[in-house]
């Protein structure tokens, strides 16, 4: 599968965990403050974790240094804020990691024992995509599983280079309750800090001075814990939370500024300049491919072929190769690369065949992606490879040895892209696969014997995006994955067997699949005595409930725009007739529609089904129109028509 | 006279068959020609993307500089790899284990690695550098030397080889025929001088294509630096000995890819492989060293053994203050031990398991109250014993952990740490490490074959997973009330001990009242729950007793014929066994057994127009059984279903009866009672 994140997992970081914090003196004192009995119900309510404080500041030295201290104290309520007592922390060679410790007390606030320093283990924290790589992680535990209990930890770390801040996201996960949370940054006086805030009630961070330096600091109090509710928007939107980002850094032997998107362009460029010299066999091959064609797509395609040919994804991140892309060079003799070093190759074969093209950063990844496009900072994950027509831009992901050109799949299509050329960066949009291309386009021509055996061959067209996929399994599972899928994917009760099936792959404007598959299900109908029950409804069934309408809080967001058409045709054994049928059903909410009917003639049921959904949200004031909706199709969706058999022919 | 010499003739050529059968592989490891990138009618399922041509490993005892014997390990491996879908085996991971206390380590020797591409009819070849092979420390004992072959496509052959030498002797290589990817020939050899013994224990399916043992004689060249040789030597000495040796040899042919199905305990239990325990040492003209020992000298060692057994006949006095205020005094003995058995599970946290040792003396965990599973359990047995109780030290294996053997005494197979209470002829097994665990009661994972009692001798502890039923009574009384629209039900049911332990452990993280409404919202459209209640929640050693009350909401329509499923949510709606064949035993933690009750009174207004029919069927006549029983009277409807199995392992061969069954089991879960309006 394409799914290769592989730019710095830091990124990660700053956004999705907390690492900081601060100096401290009055250890005793805040002790007797850790007895649970003292908080009120405002905030255990809801909660299995209460962050008694959090103290997290950046103290930064230079544009290449900086400190980052981090001090906090959880009070775990249950068993399920276990998971919070977990201290761990990520570190490599540029952010060194020292000076942990932690206490544990009781639920009354008397300390229990510390940390000794060999009970802190260090892994390799080396990702399963990766060959290698020097992430690594420190992690203690103290537990502890009498509640509620406190745990405080205290740590401190050094950024040596600083291309990213972190970030600060004071609730970090559901049923997390926040006493106090304080995020601190000390700078020169003269240092231009950059931040973005969301969801504060006071907006601002208060600024003071002293010395030649300036103090920013950011408050968070006495807030109660929220529960995660399904189709929502990631946390980061939902709750308080304040992106930073330098205006210049430093880091190694680079410096750049990253005040707006075309400088953090520009600044990419110094990382990777001279980095697309091939050798000269690849340059010849490259000539020998392309010099017969005359049209620029044949040349992008056939390089892409190449490309996919000749190399694969093979993950190695040391110091500043989380950002920098290895050479072309090195993927010309080796075979393989990550992402930068597969996009990096493709462009310079591209520039050796005379086309132009962009190095592209995104942020990768299925589903609703949160990407603050006003707020200039290091906020990818991926890399891909955008190269300009005149009509219909060509997309290239590179680290994929089968998709076809120009199409992206839903890993990175429909999002923000930084494209970077010699002038730096630019930011643009992937193309968009809406609900018209993404489709699902389902026939099936069936028979039930007397028995309810169900005989059905289901042929189904998947396009865009609803074949990812099954496309990902086509190209990289086994027979037996896919068999296996194939045997598993339907829920037709009580199990199914299939008896033959087959794929196309196929590409027109846009990828698709032809699925054809035969199964047979023993008592599929359920026959007893002279009736028999039938759901025509063979393979679609929806089941999406939303069980929390009553005390939603947040909007609901659908972030997967798609069509699914279905037609049944059931030939039934001679004599019944029906007793009791489902009425046709038509919805329909502000995003999304649903139609089914079924209808028997002569000796056949012929079912019709359509869904169709776009994305956007619907304001959580207005949920029951969402759950009143699907619950309608919950219900459509398994409803029987009743056969009955007239016994006094 | 030509007649009779064909004949011969003819039963030479018959006997020579089998001697023209394939003894080696067809690779000719280095050498790599355009013919051998296509594959030709081979027997193996190539989907996987890549197929591993040979894979060669032998191992051979030679003797080293230190004075002693150096195992070396050579293994080489051809792949051809068919498509993206096997790149994986490209990238390798070679393990090498590095001593605890000191820094001897096993090294790695004579890695190559090389890509073979077929371009234009030429075999191009490209070699690994080895500025890109890394090092990964895994922990305290290993390390990985990690690398990829460079220039992998579709097509290229790949191979690879490297030795490690190593002076650990316990670290015999172990040989799996079979992996993830299918291999056309698999083969191990090893040259075992007489000095030294294992015992081989092999594992799978797949049959061996050649195994054989031959007698070599063999002189071994031991070095003895000066300073280790006794004083009589002036300078280094090198000692030859000679032995006869026996070289083994195993080959597999045509093997298949394995790859884990559900309903398996571990995979481990299931590839073909071999693998070596030392069970003995014996020098010319010197005694016979045991090693493995026996099933007493285990346990003796074990007793002895300051992680394991060292402090359980100590006088322990640290104990005494708690136990007096444990109030023991008077009580018989099974309630003593329940006593300190929930002393110890409700004040001590579990760190999860780490093995049959302790982690820190008794008394550590005694004064942290924290520990590993083997230190809480041999605190609880401590405790016991001092208490004048008798209980033992328990070793198992969990079910992941795959099945031990216990024709020999190996230690390393077992992973989890219990206790054993035993009065006259009762005897009960503890695990204090579990909050949502009973007096006498374990986890499923510890049933997986024998455990071993350690006392003076071994006992071999019974925890098969036939040894529990998974056992359930549901019950369900319906009435129809004064609104003729809403039907009334009460619902009451025993659950099953494992189903119990589960619904504990997320009544402990989420609380009642999160579970509570979790069945409530089980119940949707017509269907509501209400009034949930669950009994003995923290009785721990009875199942959970869930009743609460249920209503069907009929809506207004005036309904003239209804359909009711008399199972309600109740029943099984799809098959466990989706899968259509099955290469491997389907492994089932326990037997089941589960009744389901229901009394339904007959809507005022309405007869009965048709009713389920009744049935029984057995599975393998004595594996497992169903049944339905539906019977009528004038004014109630009343069902008994019961499913039952009797059995935990099923084959291959009868995985389509148990799918079957289940088919069976799941329609008539769905079949309905249609009611009728006078």
């Amino acid at each position: 599968m394409q799914n290769k994140l592989c730019l710095k997992r830091n990124n990660m970081k700053t956004i999705l965990s907390l690492i900081l914090l601060v100096n401290f003196t009055n250890n005793n004192v805040v002790a007797q403050q850790y007895a649970a009995s003292q908080l009120p119900t405002s905030l255990t309510e809801k909660a299995s974790t209460v962050v008694r404080f959090n103290e997290e500041k950046i103290i930064i030295k230079n544009p290449g240094n900086a400190i980052v201290k981090r001090k906090y104290a959880y009070t775990i309520l249950n068993a399920s804020g276990d998971k919070h007592a977990n201290f761990v922390v990520h570190y490599d060679k540029l952010s060194p990691v020292s000076d942990i410790t932690g206490t544990l007390y009781d639920g009354n606030g008397n300390k229990i024992r510390s940390l000794k320093k060999n009970e802190v283990k260090d892994y390799s924290n080396t990702s399963e995509i990766s060959l290698v790589d020097d992430n690594r992680v420190k992690v203690h535990n103290f537990n502890h599983s009498l509640y509620p209990y406190t745990v405080e930890y205290e740590y401190e770390e050094e950024m040596k280079g600083i291309f990213y801040l972190p970030g600060w996201v004071p609730i970090f996960d559901e049923n997390v309750a926040v006493e106090k949370s304080n995020f601190i940054v000390e700078a020169p006086a003269d240092y231009v800090l950059r931040y973005k805030e969301f969801n504060l009630q006071k907006t601002g961070p208060q600024i003071t001075d002293f010395k030649n330096n300036k103090s920013y600091s950011w408050e968070l109090k006495n807030t109660p814990a929220v529960i995660d509710e399904i189709y929502s928007a990631p946390r980061t939107e939902i709750t308080p939370s304040v992106l930073l980002a330098p205006a210049s850094y430093e880091i190694q032997k680079y410096s750049g500024t990253m005040n707006n998107w075309k400088e953090f362009g520009l600044f990419m460029n110094q990382l990777n300049f001279n980095r697309d010299q091939l050798p000269a066999n690849v340059k010849q091959t490259v000539h020998q491919l392309t010099h017969q064609l005359t049209n620029e797509k044949d040349k992008v395609a056939i390089l892409y072929r190449y490309l996919q040919k000749n190399t694969r994804y093979i993950s190695i991140q040391l110091g500043l190769g989380g950002w920098q892309t290895l050479d072309a060079n090195f993927v010309a003799t080796n075979g393989y690369g990550d992402c930068k070093a597969l996009t990096n190759y493709m462009y310079s074969l591209l520039k050796e065949a005379g086309i132009k093209s962009m190095y592209s950063l995104i942020k990768a990844g299925e589903g609703q992606n949160s990407f603050v496009s006003d707020f200039s900072s290091n906020q990818f994950n991926h890399v891909i490879l955008c190269v300009p027509q005149p009509k219909d831009t060509i997309w290239l992901e590179c680290t994929s040895q089968t998709l076809q050109p120009g199409y992206l799949s839903g890993f990175t299509s429909n999002r923000p892209v930084l494209l970077i050329d010699e002038n730096g960066g630019t930011l643009a949009r992937t193309p968009n696969y809406a609900a018209d291309v993404n489709l699902q386009i389902r026939n099936i021509t069936a028979g039930i014997n007397e028995e309810g055996l169900l005989t059905a061959s289901i042929k189904t067209k998947y396009q865009a995006e609803q074949q990812d996929g099954l496309y990902g399994l086509l190209k990289q599972g086994s027979q037996s994955n896919i068999t296996e899928h194939v045997k598993t994917k339907f829920r037709i009760a009580p199990s199914y067997d299939v008896n033959k099936f087959t794929h196309d792959i196929g590409m027109n404007q846009l990828p698709y699949i032809d699925e054809s598959i035969e199964v047979t299900a023993r008592s599929y109908a359920s026959v007893s005595g002279k009736r028999m029950f039938i759901t025509p409804n063979i393979t679609s069934v929806s089941s999406i409930k939303i069980s929390d309408a009553a005390t939603r809080k947040y909007d609901f967001n659908l972030s997967f725009a798609f069509t699914d058409y279905d037609t049944v045709k059931i030939t039934i054994p001679a004599g019944y007739t029906p007793e009791s049928m489902p009425s046709a059903v038509s919805v329909k909410m502000p995003l999304a529609e649903y139609r089914s009917a079924v209808k028997v003639e002569a000796s056949q049921i012929i079912y019709t089904r359509y869904y169709k959904q776009t994305t956007g949200s619907i304001k959580a004031a207005d949920i029951n129109i969402a759950a009143q909706f699907f619950d309608k199709i919950y219900k459509a969706d398994r409803a029987r028509i009743v056969f009955v058999i007239d016994t006094n022919e | 006279m030509k007649i009779k010499t064909l004949v011969p003739l003819l039963a030479m050529l018959c006997f020579s068959i089998p001697l023209i059968a394939q003894n080696k592989s067809n690779v000719n490891f280095g050498k790599v020609s355009i013919r051998d990138f296509s594959l030709d009618n081979v027997k193996v399922d190539t989907s996987y993307g890549a197929v591993v041509l040979a894979d060669v490993g032998k191992s051979v005892f030679v003797g080293n500089k230190k004075g002693y014997f150096s195992l070396v390990y050579k293994h080489q491996r051809r792949v051809l790899i068919l498509n993206p879908k096997g790149f994986d085996i490209a990238t390798v991971n070679i393990p090498l284990y590095k001593s605890r206390t000191d820094d001897r380590e096993e090294t790695l020797l004579d890695l190559k690695a090389t890509t073979y591409n077929s371009v234009d009819g030429k075999v191009i070849e490209t070699k690994l550098d080895k500025d890109n092979v890394f090092k990964e420390v895994i922990s305290k004992t290993g390390t990985l030397r990690k690398f990829t072959l460079p220039s992998v496509k579709e097509g290229s052959i790949i191979e690879y080889s490297y030795t490690i030498e190593s002076d650990f002797l316990f670290n015999l290589q172990p040989w799996k025929f079979q992996g993830s990817y299918p291999r056309l020939w698999s083969e191990y050899e090893l040259l075992l001088p007489e000095f030294f013994e294992y015992v081989f224990l092999s594992k799978g399916y797949h049959p061996f294509h050649i195994k054989d043992v031959k007698e070599k004689f063999e002189s071994f060249y031991i070095r003895v630096e000066p300073s280790l040789a006794a004083g009589v030597m002036a300078s280094a000495n090198t000692v030859a000995l000679s032995s006869n040796s026996s070289l083994s040899r195993w080959v597999m042919k045509d093997v298949p890819a394995i790859r884990e199905e559900s309903f398996t305990s571990s995979i481990d239990n299931h590839i073909s492989q071999i693998e070596f325990q030392a069970s003995g040492r014996k020098f010319p003209d010197m005694p016979r060293t045991d090693i493995m020992g026996n099933w007493t000298s285990l346990a003796n060692d074990l007793l002895k053994r300051p992680d394991f057994g060292a402090e359980l006949r100590s006088d322990n006095k640290w104990l005494e203050e708690t136990l007096q205020n444990l109030d023991l005094n008077g009580k018989d003995s099974v309630t003593k031990a329940k006593i300190i058995y929930d002393f110890v599970r409700k004040n001590y946290s579990s760190l999860g398991n780490n093995g049959i040792y302790i982690s820190q003396t008794p008394r550590e965990t005694f004064r942290t109250k924290k520990g590993y599973v083997a230190d809480l359990n041999m605190l609880l047995t401590i405790m016991l014993l001092k208490a004048g109780l008798d209980a033992e030290p328990v070793i198992l294996s969990t079910r992941s952990n795959g099945l031990p053997t216990d024709t020999y005494p190996l230690i390393n197979q077992y992973n989890y740490h219990i206790s054993k209470f035993f009065v006259g002829n009762e005897k009960f097994y503890l695990d204090a490490s579990s909050r949502s665990l009973g007096f006498g009661k374990l986890k499923s994972y510890c049933y997986n074959g024998a455990g071993v009692g350690i006392s003076l001798f071994t006992s071999k502890e019974e925890l098969y997973p036939e040894a529990t039923t998974e056992k359930k009574v549901t019950n369900v009384i319906m009435i129809n009330g004064q609104d003729k629209n809403k039907w009334t039900a009460s619902f009451s049911s025993y659950l099953g001990y494992n189903e119990s332990t589960n619904i504990r452990d997320e009544v402990a993280e989420k609380g009642e009242a999160a579970f509570a409404e979790k069945i409530k919202k089980s119940y949707t459209g017509e269907w509501s729950a209400s009034e949930v209640k669950m009994d003995d929640i923290e009785a721990t050693e009875k199942p959970i007793r869930m009743n609460y009350m249920l209503e069907v909401d009929r809506g207004d329509d005036d309904n003239n014929i209804i359909y009711f499923n008399p199972i309600l949510k109740e029943g099984l709606k799809e098959n466990y066994f989706k899968s259509m064949e099955r290469s491997y035993p389907v492994e089932l933690p326990y037997k089941m057994d589960e009744t389901f009750l229901f009394q339904l009174q007959i809507p005022d207004g309405y007869v009965i127009d048709e009713l389920p029919k009744s049935a029984k069927v057995s599975l393998n006549e004595t594996d497992g059984s169903f049944e339905y029983l539906i019977s009528k009277s004038a004014t109630d409807v009343t069902l008994r279903t019961r499913l039952h199995l009797e059995n935990t392992l099923f084959l291959p061969e009868d995985y389509e009866t148990l799918r079957e069954f289940f088919d069976y089991v799941v329609k008539k879960h769905a079949e309905q009672i249609v009611f009728k309006k006078k």
